[in-house]
């Protein structure tokens, strides 16, 4: 179920109410256990056995680690473990975009092979816990941690309802010591909890999906070429709806986690104050850039082989990133112009080693990166490279005589949003969202949490799925 | 939030290789290579209970306003609203019971049938499973294609709809029909129940589309102008009974918007192609049906002189409706061979008011009496209506509506 709907309501406020009784600590993680698997089976019912699979094997394949005697057994079975994880993943998400390829390629050498189409549906979720669960035997087998010695609390790490489907990515050490000691929300953290709640609902159902969504439809779904108006302002509305999409997401489960009692790592800090793309990926999806760079970038070499390896290393994180996406080369596309944009950072700090940017150099660098990441959105939104040339087409005016596709309200609204957006995330760029909420005036807090509440309700919203559930 | 000790060891300590500017909390993205710790979470120093309260008072007291001003401008709780889940509700029956009537289409056979009166005048309600802005062919080859469904379909037909390759807007119905989540199935259950009691619930009602209709067209030619979309034009009911909106005949902005979002059904000529292919696709559906017991009749609801001079000229009655029966060998009921159905009132052009809509419902299921056996008229149906049973002030029917 989707946060955004009347059904996680009802469950919420149930799960809430059992969490609160006075059951033992045990039957109180059982109870978090089976709502989350009812969480996931609402989706798609027998994809569950897929989240078992991956539970039961990783937990194995962790234990047998510590048992094994020898080096190359306790690389079989971080392997096995690997291999299970990723063949699911590759089946379900890429089975269909690895044979479409293999056809396409086989036709360019003349072998015309036309298999039957695979029927896959892609199970809700299944990048994210693949990656949360494989971060548990990838730290084992590297020796960051020992393994869970509860089975329930393992489990519970991998399937707890709020990261379940569309993250934070949480490591096994930051989640599962917290299932050793009871744990209950304070008052005050239940009600900052549902706050971060209304807040996410608010960016996720007023904002992504009311006011930017029309925008970006308008010149990626249509069938026209834009002029260079629609083709910047709808991608300017797409960099504020995929934001409000997934940081609402990621704000909604961290409230959902603290009404719980539990504490989840912050996933966006705000990412359209970044200056350069190394501060970028440090303030964007945090918790999969970090996976990235722990599990892939420092395996492959990271910059300790020279400056060559670091740039292929840089390269190939960054490609295999857009990947994880969507199976889809215009995916591969974004995710490689972010490792060009972060190779050429690397070679300008090189250079450059004793420039101190002041203030207006700082906005200037801003702003270019701000400039420079929607770009790479078109290829992020565009469901083909047709599509995404005809978008940067448009936004470099070389669309003649293009046809008005984005009505005046929706200009004016991405307008307000954007900048908006923006302009919070400057204000916000050095501080919390925490440490200002503790500095305003407390009518001013109700003054914006009835509006962000009551914005939610009068939308009422259409339990839209959010963008990243089908990565 | 403090940190607790586990079984779940950290091995290796976690240090800040990339610290960030102060005030700002580590993340994973400070903390490269190592073993991330447990999250903390600081709660801002506020009077949290007092805001809370004020929070719930004040958010209270606006949507209880907002649904006053909801009521005031027309909505009705009850109204149930129309899409996907609640189509596919209506398709599963035909799973579960021996469904003998189903009506497929688009919005005029929807809005223009009054399940009530067909039930009075046959003993038989309807399964209704036309769908506004869709073409009803893709539907009846859907039915075509359950061996399940051994009964009458009524396809509804506006020409301009049903004689086109694309299922057209609600699409997702048969998507759902397909497969629906148990999640949509609890959120719809759940909505159409707090539907039953507030009255602001309404697809057409949302915040962002309101804001969105200030927008009277102010960059002329852009394709998603607001005030050239179809605005709120129906209720709907339980078994999906729907019916046209109330206040399109009380207010006149609302009125004539309604009837320039049709741009009067102008548009291309429907070429000999599509013809061809919507007469072959029927005929093998209805052949399919028939194979197995069941029949297929149609039925072309009335519309205003002002669509229907641009319909005949996209697709002259004697091309499409005429050509369509002798092709399938079907029979069928026009409005225009109705005597009991002329000059009922059409507010927006394209459907009948809630009134009309039981008039023109009891004139064409009369009509279809005597073309199948499958429907008889029970002995104690109530008499023929005419058009004035329908007239400004005529208390003699009563539209579609909530139920008590």
């Amino acid at each position: 179920m989707v946060f955004n709907s009347l059904i996680f309501v009802a469950f919420f406020a149930l799960v809430l109410a059992l969490h609160s009784l006075p059951f033992s600590w045990t039957q109180k993680k059982i109870n978090l256990l089976i709502a989350s698997y009812i969480f996931y089976s609402a989706w798609n019912p027998p994809f569950v056995i897929l989240l078992w699979i991956s539970t039961v094997v990783d937990w194995f394949a962790a234990q047998e680690m510590i048992r094994a005697k020898n080096p190359w057994r306790r690389h079989a079975w971080m392997l096995a473990s690997v291999i299970a994880n990723l063949g699911m993943l590759g089946y379900f998400k890429y089975g269909q975009f690895l044979l479409d390829n293999f056809v396409t390629l086989a036709a360019a050498l003349g072998v015309h092979y036309h298999p039957p189409k695979f029927d896959i549906v892609l199970p809700v979720g299944i990048s994210f816990y693949t990656f949360a669960t494989l971060s548990y035997t990838l730290d084992v087998y590297l020796r960051r941690a020992t393994p869970a010695r509860n089975f329930l609390d393992y489990a519970l790490f991998v399937t707890f309802f709020p990261h379940l489907v569309a993250g934070p990515i949480m490591r096994p050490t930051e989640l599962v010591p917290q299932f050793a000691e009871p744990r209950r929300a304070s008052p005050d953290q239940l009600r900052f909890g549902l706050a971060l709640m209304t807040l996410g609902l608010f960016q996720k159902v007023v904002l992504a999906d009311g006011f930017l969504a029309p925008a970006v439809q308008g010149v990626y779904d249509a069938g026209k070429a834009p002029g260079m108006l629609d083709a910047w302002m709808s991608t300017l509305a797409f960099s504020g709806q995929i934001f409000c999409d997934f940081a609402g997401y990621s704000t909604t489960a961290i409230g959902v986690a603290l009404c719980l009692g539990f504490a989840m790592p912050d996933n966006f800090r705000f990412p359209y104050a970044a200056v350069g793309f190394s501060d970028f990926w440090r303030r964007w999806h945090i918790t999969l850039s970090s996976w990235l760079r722990d599990y892939v970038y420092i395996p492959l070499g990271g910059n300790r082989h020279g400056e060559v390896r670091t740039y292929a290393s840089l390269m190939g994180t960054m490609l295999i990133g857009g990947l994880w996406h969507g199976a889809n080369w215009t995916f591969v596309v974004w995710g490689g112009l972010h490792g060009l944009y972060l190779a050429v950072e690397r070679l300008l700090r090189g250079r450059f080693s004793d420039f101190r940017p002041g203030a207006w150099s700082l906005a200037a660098l801003g702003l270019l990166t701000f400039i420079l990441t929607n770009i790479t959105w078109v290829f992020f939104r565009a469901k083909t490279f047709d599509k995404a040339w005809t978008v940067l087409r448009g936004m470099a005016g070389a669309n003649a005589h293009a046809p008005p596709l984005v009505a005046a309200v929706y200009l004016i609204t991405t307008a307000a949003i954007v900048s908006g957006i923006v302009a919070a995330h400057a204000y916000m760029r050095n501080r919390t969202l925490e440490q200002v909420v503790a500095r305003v005036h407390p009518a001013a807090i109700v003054m914006v949490w009835s509006a962000m509440a009551f914005a939610v309700i009068i939308e009422q919203g259409s339990g839209d799925a959010f963008i990243y559930f089908q990565f | 939030m403090p940190s607790s000790t586990s079984s779940f060891e950290i091995v290796l300590e976690a240090p800040a290789r990339h610290a960030p500017p102060p005030g700002l909390r580590l993340t994973a993205a400070d903390r490269p290579g190592v073993a991330q710790p447990v999250p903390e979470r600081d709660i801002p120093a506020q009077p949290w209970r007092a805001i809370s309260l004020a929070v719930l008072v004040i958010t209270a007291a606006l949507t209880g306003a907002w649904e006053w001003r909801a009521r005031t401008h027309g909505l009705r709780a009850g109204d149930l609203n129309d899409g996907p889940s609640a189509w596919a509700e209506q398709r599963r029956r035909i799973d579960t019971e021996p469904v003998a009537v189903a009506i497929v289409g688009d919005s005029r056979i929807l809005f223009d049938t009054n399940l009530d009166r067909f039930q009075a005048l046959t003993g038989v309600r309807p399964v209704q499973l036309a769908l506004q802005g869709t073409n009803g062919r893709p539907f009846l080859e859907n039915l075509a294609d359950d061996p399940k469904f051994k009964g009458l379909v009524i396809v509804g037909m506006a020409e301009t709809s049903y004689f086109r390759k694309g299922v057209g807007l609600m699409k997702a119905a048969l998507d759902r029909a397909h497969y629906e989540s148990p999640a949509q199935r609890g959120s719809f259950l759940i909505k159409r129940e707090l539907e039953r009691h507030i009255a602001f619930i309404d697809h057409d009602s949302q915040l962002s589309s309101m804001i969105a209709r200030l927008d009277p067209g102010l960059r002329p030619g852009a394709d998603d102008n607001p005030y050239d979309d179809v605005w709120k034009i129906s209720e709907t009911f339980d078994d999906r009974q729907t019916a046209l909106w109330p206040r399109i005949e009380q207010d006149t902005y609302l009125r004539v918007q309604a009837r320039h979002a049709w741009d009067g059904f102008r548009g291309k000529p429907i070429t000999k192609d599509v013809i061809a292919m919507t007469e072959a696709r029927t005929r093998a559906a209805v052949n399919k049906i028939r194979a197995r017991g069941g029949e297929v009749v149609f039925v072309r609801p009335p519309d205003a002189a002002a669509l229907r001079v641009n319909e005949e000229k996209r697709l002259p009655r004697s091309a499409g409706w005429d050509a369509l029966l002798k092709a399938v060998n079907a029979r069928g009921v026009h409005a225009d061979d109705l005597p009991a159905a002329q000059d009922l009132t059409v507010p927006e052009f394209s459907h009948l008011n809630a009134k009309c809509a039981v008039v023109f419902t009891d004139a064409y299921v009369r009509r279809l009496t005597q073309l199948t056996a499958r429907l008889r008229l029970r002995p104690d149906a109530p008499p023929p209506l005419s058009t004035a049973d329908c007239a400004p002030g005529s208390t003699r029917v009563k539209g579609a509506g909530p139920r008590a």
